[in-house]
């Protein structure tokens, strides 16, 4: 695993916001690897969203303030990269599915347009690109309807096209199913597999444990601005500090720490099938081992 | 609704116009229609006017738009043709009131006048997609911000309805009166107002880092998926809208001098 | 056996002419803690619009602590039923927090001459969701999940028997979902009844202890929670999903329908013992 693969790396990084009293990013450090998905957690507050806008590039170009440390990506500095090459590396998305939309386009289409418009690229090749875009993420049939008739889900997977048209080789979610149903949520997730299998490299942010750690190769734990942990969730949640830091943990983890049930590696399960496999297993021999697919 | 917008779809002759051709025809003849103080100058761009309209099968929308200016018009026609300070001459007698020639006349310039700038704009309203028009506006050199805050408000607005009739129900969910006397409905105002403002303004600066994402602020070349050509129409008409203006200042001024 | 304090009777309600977004609803509520489920769109807030007479029913009528919603005025319905709004930025406008949060008790206690009552009321109200040393703060300079414990108080301070929150726990973290659970608890002593429309459904399961779906515009299942969220086939039609240990329950085969860990972890030891 030498640097070849090294997607991101950030070190030392320390960023206040202006007129802010503290710190929102104290000295984090860590790297990620091409094709990875990283999961962070943390409280509201930690700095989760503002790592997110530091290495989308937001900041500090909208939100002021001075960073100190190194952020790059392919070995490129982030802060000071032209708009429009950090564009076509990173996509970011947010929250709220209607603040998202630009609000200035009529349809679907031309909504996932208004990127590669911006960077001024040709005609044919933006018709491609969109409609490639639009085929990946379901979207096709949608096309001609107006953004602010869709659902969150879907406009939520509206904001990944028409950042993901740009062709970024990094896609950053920063809760992004927090304002959605059930159906929405399973769909972003479903995207975010998508995405997997295209060897898109992904952080995201989110609170959902129990769905997160079916995503992610390893979880980045923050708190009030400092990485406090960043490993596998097996490693990161199996702590017991883990509660002493209010973030919570997957219920099947809380669940299995309370009956004293370990993995045969030694750290507790965080994930549903783990749970049920050593659930099962304590079932005794001659039992129906059923899987459930929820 | 979901957009401010008057657009019909279609695809006649005029539909397929640039928007600008159309925004050209609209300004210059205005123009000319106030340059030249004849009523037969002013019908005559009304008539074409109205058959760019029926052309662009847009008729009987721009019927409905002239009716919410008839009242106007109607007003106008009774107050010039009773009070215009040059008028001498009586025409007819109604309700006990004199209305004078040339009041009357007077008022029936201003009448095409203003009903050429209804149609000739509601020709180009009609028959084009508004973000069309703005897309064209920013290829010719207006300010891409500028242009954004065009297209978006048309549909940001009806989207701050929706909002203020959320608000409306959070603050009457907490006791506010809506309905009742003056002073009730004034201080009404300021519990609607402050989170509609609030609201709109967080809004902005979410929409404002989601294009900012999309490389809005990014210099240089744009281009544009919905790009409508010039074509060799759009070129003549363009032209022939030129030389008639330059036409009508050279011919205004002769007659001016004279 | 308490009586209902909200009665719907035959309910139906359309926006617009005959595209009916509530259907045929008869249900009571009583003072037990409940949860309205369903997915967006299923009619949720609707419903709890038409309760707090924001929507007058286009057939059927509804009763609150027995007032019928279509003979009295929202303003008068305050006083017994509140609703806390999901958007905190939906309702703020002051530049105080005490001042926030007593605005709704100034325009429901207009005729009580003394304003300090209103004070008072929303001090206590503060003091139950812990922001009572934040008196004097812009309220946009809290947190959101402050923000949206901001809005339950000047809910709270109206002291209206009755509470209702919509999506209480979206945008918030783990910490805040359990500093809310507590608040409820709180409330539920105090007296008060509490619904709550949400789609997290472990909160559900944790503090509810009735849960009602909604589905279409219709009731699809109504009762204890434990039974009405074992039913996997209601909740997948509604589009919702089971709670986390249920769902594992299902998967070890469990005769009985956890709802939290202690749950659980004696239904685990029981079956284990049948097994055995």
């Amino acid at each position: 695993m030498g640097d070849v693969s090294t997607k991101i790396s950030i070190e030392h990084l320390t960023y206040k916001y202006p007129f802010a009293k503290n710190v929102s990013l104290e000295d984090i450090t860590l790297s990620i690897d091409a094709g990875q998905s990283i999961g962070i957690i943390g409280r509201n507050g930690a700095g989760k969203s503002t790592l997110c806008y530091v290495l989308s590039g937001l900041i500090p170009r909208f939100f002021h303030g001075k960073i100190t440390g190194k952020v790059t990506i392919d070995g490129e500095d982030v802060p000071t990269m032209p708009v429009e090459k950090l564009i076509r590396k990173v996509g970011l998305v947010l929250q709220n599915p209607f603040s998202q939309i630009s609000g200035a386009k009529m349809t679907v289409y031309e909504e996932v347009a208004f990127g590669l418009e911006n960077l001024g690229i040709e005609k044919d090749e933006m018709h491609e690109r969109i409609d490639t875009v639009l085929r990946q993420f379901d979207l096709y049939k949608k096309k001609d309807e107006n953004p602010f008739e869709l659902s969150g889900g879907q406009l939520q997977r509206l904001a990944i096209a028409s950042v993901l048209v740009l062709k970024p080789e990094i896609l950053i979610l920063d809760e992004p199913t927090s304002q959605l149903d059930p159906r929405g949520t399973t769909e972003v997730f479903e995207t975010i597999s998508q995405l997997k299998t295209l060897g898109i490299t992904i952080l995201i942010v989110e609170h959902k444990f129990e769905k997160l750690v079916e995503y992610v190769d390893k979880i980045a734990l923050l708190h009030e601005g400092k990485l406090l942990g960043y490993d596998t969730a097996e490693h990161i949640f199996s702590t017991s500090e883990i509660e002493t830091y209010g973030v919570g943990q997957p219920i099947y983890t809380a669940l299995c720490k309370r009956m004293g049930l370990k993995k045969a590696n030694g750290y507790y399960p965080v994930s549903f099938g783990e749970t049920v496999a050593l659930l099962n297993g304590l079932k005794g021999s001659g039992m129906d081992r059923r899987t459930y697919n929820g | 609704m979901k957009v401010l917008s008057l657009y019909v779809e279609n695809d006649t002759f005029i539909h397929k116009l640039e928007p600008i051709t159309k925004l050209l025809y609209a300004l210059i003849s205005i123009v000319i229609t106030f340059l030249f103080p004849s009523i037969m100058v002013g019908a005559v761009f009304v008539a074409f006017s109205l058959l760019l309209a029926i052309s662009a099968k847009v008729f009987k929308r721009m019927l409905l738009l002239l009716n919410v200016v008839l009242i106007v018009l109607l007003s106008m026609v009774i107050i010039q043709g009773l009070f215009y300070r040059q008028n001498v001459t009586p025409a007819f007698k109604l309700w006990g009131l004199t209305f004078y020639k040339e009041g009357l006349l007077y008022s029936l310039l201003l009448i095409v006048r203003v009903v050429n700038m209804i149609i000739s704009f509601g020709v180009l309203i009609l028959t084009t997609r508004p973000s069309d028009l703005v897309d064209n506006l920013v290829q010719k050199g207006l300010s891409p911000r500028f242009g954004y805050v065009l297209a978006s408000v048309l549909q940001i607005i009806p989207q701050m309805l929706s909002t203020t009739s959320t608000i409306t129900d959070a603050q009457r969910s907490r006791g506010l009166e809506t309905e009742g006397n003056l002073f009730q409905r004034f201080s009404a105002f300021f519990a609607l107002l402050g989170p509609l403002v609030l609201n709109s303004l967080v809004e902005a600066r979410e929409r404002a880092m989601a294009i900012e994402i999309r490389g809005f602020s990014v210099e240089g070349k744009r281009t544009f998926v919905r790009q409508i050509p010039e074509t060799k129409a759009d070129r003549w008409i363009k032209i022939s809208l030129y030389v008639a203006f330059i036409v009508a200042v050279v011919w205004r001024i002769i007659l001016w001098v004279m | 056996m308490v009586d209902a304090i909200i009665k719907v009777d035959g309910l139906w309600f359309a926006y617009k002419e005959d595209e009916y977004v509530l259907q045929n609803i008869d249900i009571q509520f009583d003072d037990k803690p409940t949860a309205i489920v369903g997915q967006n769109g299923a009619g949720k807030t609707t419903f709890v619009k038409v309760l707090k007479g924001l929507l007058k029913p286009s057939k059927g009528d509804v009763w609150i602590a027995g007032t019928k919603t279509k003979e009295t005025t929202v303003a008068q319905l305050s006083k017994i039923i509140g609703l806390v709004f999901q958007n905190p930025s939906d309702q703020m406008f002051k530049s105080k927090v005490i001042d926030e949060v007593m605005f709704g008790p100034l325009n429901i206690w207009k005729d009580k001459k003394d304003k300090n009552f209103a004070y008072e009321q929303s001090i206590k109200a503060l003091k139950i969701v812990e922001l009572d040393n934040r008196l004097e703060e812009h309220p946009y300079d809290l947190t959101l999940s402050e923000r949206k414990l901001l809005c339950l108080a000047s809910i709270i301070a109206m002291d209206p028997k009755i509470i209702i929150l919509d999506e209480p726990t979206i945008a918030q973290d783990r910490f805040s979902t359990r500093k809310l659970a507590e608040i409820i608890k709180e409330l539920i002593k105090d007296g008060k009844v509490i619904l709550t429309i949400t789609h997290d459904m472990d909160f559900v399961a944790e503090n509810f202890e009735r849960t009602v779906i909604f589905y279409q515009g219709r009731v699809l299942d109504d009762g204890p929670t434990e039974k009405v969220l074992s039913n996997e086939e209601n909740v997948v039609t509604a589009h919702l999903e089971l709670p986390n240990l249920v769902k594992l329950a299902k998967a070890l085969d469990f005769k009985t329908t956890p709802l939290t860990i202690d749950d659980f972890v004696e239904g685990f030891s029981t079956y284990k013992k049948a097994e055995g």
